[in-house]
């Protein structure tokens, strides 16, 4: 039986490549005001962002729950006796907790592995859909796993976006600290370190911005995967793809929108890059 | 005229302090051989003020012998030493330091041997030596005092007479080797200031009686006198506000009525503001009639007299720190709010000296330390600090303001300091600066003619504009800097520009350049109406 692929809605995994590699994913939460919203199901990346320019209170945001992960793996074990649950960094959130949870109450005879992938947005994303590649061709749970634990120290991420605000209101700043306070403006180019928010670089204006993008996927000599995500910039990004296209043929970029719960923690005009380093 | 064959330690002390004294007399008139429009470094100023470190560390000399005292004025030079003059000036005591060592006394021969020691660590400590200017005259006097201790069998007053002739006549041709002084009709001010120190010293050594006039003081007035400029402020107040529907540029013009140095940002819920104000209570007032009140901070500007140094409140323990030159409030916050680990005030008229950095330097809560000086006149002292520290330091030699913002940015604390500084100075190229002031006087620079009190703008420190008015300078002036689609454009308004004045022109700017970026930050600083930066 083939292995399945659950994930979280974090991955931002675009719901073509979902359906095509029969990835499962799991929504979390995104809350105004008492009204809450399933991730990608209740709430597109559209509508959030508009509700959030017109919402005068900001969103929240709560994990998949344990029951939502319960559910999913309950009837993936209808299909078959072998999932793998890639999920976002635990730093970030429950979900990973959340996952193990319900793990640990499947009573059909499943055999589930879940995998802290301390990362996030697409880069978690290209672990997940090479996970599922993995899958389709045939491989067993554990080597699914061994090529998601292969690829996990190779995925990078770099993220700007205009105003810092929200993310210092989301609380989810970690070292990301370091950039508040300034008095100028600053773009911030924050990426993932040892599981958490990191600030790589900061610089001033958009345009420098996409440019440290650029020059951040340039600096790989090697490619396996790669790929661009934006908010609400479509034109920005097929530039930055359309940039790319001489490091990385752009037919095989993943074009990606940013997850409402993403969005939540970083406000509007969010791009950003994924890139999984190639095996030399 | 007696001989005078040799003298030793106190007649050198007395010889330099007399020099100083005269340098005293004179250094108003240096001030003046100002080849650029813009008050610019004060030579006078800085090297009466090199002089008088040397002559202060000397006079703590117990020992009488001219090597101790030597050596004394080549350390006191050093860590007193201000503007490229007055560094170059104290490597011309290490030479006649390193001549004189271990002599208790020197002839004309060793004082003709010392100044050619003197002259090559002159030339040594500039990257680009530059000629007819103060290194031109301290070779040409070396010269000239050793064809001339030929004829003189080691008189040391007679090398002496002849040492000053050449200096004064050295000092004569200078124009004739550098055009910008023949452009502005002048003599290069750090030869004068070398010519007035040695013929003060002669006068010594000749048994002349000085002119019995009390020490003039300007330059150390002028120099309180800039810090006392803050006293005006009242008190620093910041706060940060919450509330629903806010007004950002309301809150703002509001502001503006209340204080100086306003700076107002954030968005309909969170504002944050910063004000110098005589009445902090009235800004609180209106910031509570808004919304909800976090994060006051109200402090006495008068009472933070704080030496020169300021250190940051929550200093990082960080393996690297960073140091860097400005003044005005606005640009001092701006560069701390970007992560500066220290600024040292200074800059266009107050070169900090090179003790001032160093002590930053030692201040500073790391071993590896960066330096950004971010004016052409206070790299050379920059790049004295190295060799008095144990730390490691690298200098990275910014220019101007906004190239010391863009190099203090692409600080990466993941990297080495070899590879920070490599990175910075790549980030200070990818920005270009200019800056616009008020002509102090009349001149031909650069191929054009300044008129006293016009506005004058300089791209990249080069004067492009003598014949504006705001604000069409400073459009003239982004039409010259190739402003990119895209691009950002900072405009960080002076001491003497009101905040509403700075909006305006930023509006004229952003018309123009609709596809671009347009920032606006009080930076508060002296003499510059505008800095303004493309990048």
């Amino acid at each position: 039986m083939v292995v399945r692929v659950v994930t979280d809605s974090t991955s931002d995994i675009p719901s073509s490549v979902a359906q095509e590699l029969r990835i499962t994913i799991v929504p979390q939460y995104v809350c105004f005001s008492t009204k809450e919203y399933r991730d990608g199901i209740d709430l597109s990346t559209e509508d959030f962002y508009h509700r959030l320019a017109s919402s005068p209170i900001l969103p929240t945001t709560s994990a998949t729950s344990p029951r939502d992960f319960h559910a999913a793996f309950t009837r993936l074990a209808e299909e078959t006796d072998e999932i793998v649950s890639v999920n976002l960094s635990s730093r970030f959130g429950a979900a990973f907790n959340n996952a193990l949870l319900a793990k640990d109450m499947i009573e059909k005879r499943c055999r589930i592995e879940v995998i802290d992938t301390r990362a996030g947005i697409m880069g978690q994303g290209l672990i997940v859909i090479a996970a599922a590649q993995s899958a389709q061709t045939g491989a067993s749970l554990d080597e699914v796993v061994e090529v998601v634990h292969r690829i996990i120290p190779r995925a990078h991420v770099r993220i700007t976006f205009d105003t810092l605000e929200y993310l210092r209101r989301g609380g989810r700043v970690g070292k990301a600290q370091a950039l508040m306070g300034s008095l100028l403006k600053i773009n911030p180019i924050l990426g993932i370190k040892d599981g958490e928010a990191y600030p790589f670089a900061k610089v001033r204006g958009r345009a420098k911005a996409i440019d440290y993008l650029y020059d951040f996927v340039a600096g790989f000599s090697h490619i396996s995967s790669l790929a661009v995500e934006h908010a609400t910039t479509p034109d920005e990004a097929e530039l930055l793809i359309n940039r790319l296209d001489s490091l990385f043929p752009k037919e095989r970029i993943y074009r990606s929108k940013v997850s409402p719960v993403v969005g939540a923690h970083v406000g509007p005009h969010v791009i950003a890059v994924s890139v999984v380093e190639g095996e030399h | 005229m007696s001989e005078i064959t040799s003298c030793d330690g106190r007649d050198l002390r007395a010889m330099f302090s007399a020099a100083t004294r005269s340098l005293e007399r004179n250094a108003q008139s240096i001030n003046t051989l100002n080849v650029f429009p813009v008050p610019d470094g004060d030579t006078g100023t800085n090297m009466l003020l090199t002089m008088r470190a040397a002559m202060e560390e000397a006079s703590r000399c117990t020992d009488g012998s001219a090597a101790t005292v030597a050596q004394a004025m080549a350390k006191g030079s050093l860590m007193g030493a201000r503007g490229n003059s007055g560094v170059i000036l104290s490597q011309i005591f290490r030479g006649l330091a390193k001549g004189l060592d271990g002599k208790h006394s020197f002839d004309g021969d060793d004082l003709a041997a010392a100044l050619v020691e003197s002259s090559a660590l002159a030339y040594k400590g500039m990257s680009k030596p530059v000629e007819g200017t103060i290194l031109t005259v301290i070779r040409e006097v070396a010269a000239a005092a050793q064809t001339g201790n030929a004829s003189h069998n080691g008189d040391l007053l007679a090398i002496m007479e002849v040492i000053v002739d050449e200096a004064r006549a050295s000092v004569a041709r200078t124009p004739t080797l550098l055009p910008v002084l023949r452009q502005a009709g002048v003599v290069d001010a750090g030869g004068q200031g070398l010519y007035v120190v040695l013929d003060g010293a002669l006068r010594c050594l000749r048994g002349e009686r000085e002119e019995a006039e009390t020490v003039p003081v300007e330059a150390a007035a002028s120099i309180s006198q800039g810090l006392a400029e803050d006293a005006r402020y009242g008190y620093c107040t910041e706060f940060l506000l919450q509330g629903k529907d806010l007004n950002v540029e309301a809150a703002r013009q509001k502001l503006i009525t209340i204080g100086e140095s306003v700076l107002v940002v954030g968005d309909e819920s969170t504002i944050r503001a910063h004000l110098h104000t005589f009445d902090p209570g009235a800004a609180l007032s209106y910031a509570t009639s808004l919304g909800t009140l976090r994060q006051v901070k109200v402090e006495n500007m008068d009472e933070q007299h704080r030496d020169f140094i300021v250190a940051q409140p929550q200093s990082s323990s960080a393996a690297i720190s960073t140091i860097t030159v400005a003044s005005g409030e606005g640009l001092t916050e701006a560069f701390y709010s970007i992560g500066a680990t220290i600024v040292v005030p200074g800059g266009e008229t107050m070169n900090p000296s090179v003790q001032e950095l160093l002590l930053a330097v030692e201040s500073a809560p790391s071993d590896k330390v960066i330096l950004l000086p971010n004016n052409p006149n206070i790299l050379l002292a920059a790049g004295q600090v190295s060799a008095l520290t144990q730390k490691k330091v690298e200098v990275v030699p910014t220019k101007t303001i906004p190239q010391g913002i863009a190099a203090l940015l692409a600080l990466n604390h993941d990297v080495d300091l070899e590879g920070n500084s490599a990175a910075m100075k790549k980030a200070l190229s990818t920005v270009r600066s200019g800056e616009i002031t008020t002509a102090v006087r009349s001149m031909e620079l650069d191929g054009l003619s300044v008129k006293k009190g016009q506005a004058i703008a300089f791209l990249d420190r080069r004067l492009v504009i003598a014949d504006g008015s705001m604000p069409q300078v400073i459009l003239d002036l982004l039409a010259m800097m190739g402003v990119e689609e895209g691009g950002l454009i900072t405009i960080y308004y002076g001491a003497g520009t009101e905040s509403s004045e700075a909006e305006q022109i930023a509006e004229l700017v952003q018309k123009k350049y609709p596809s671009q970026e347009v920032e606006v930050v009080a930076g508060g600083q002296p003499y510059y109406n505008c800095i303004v930066s493309v990048e």
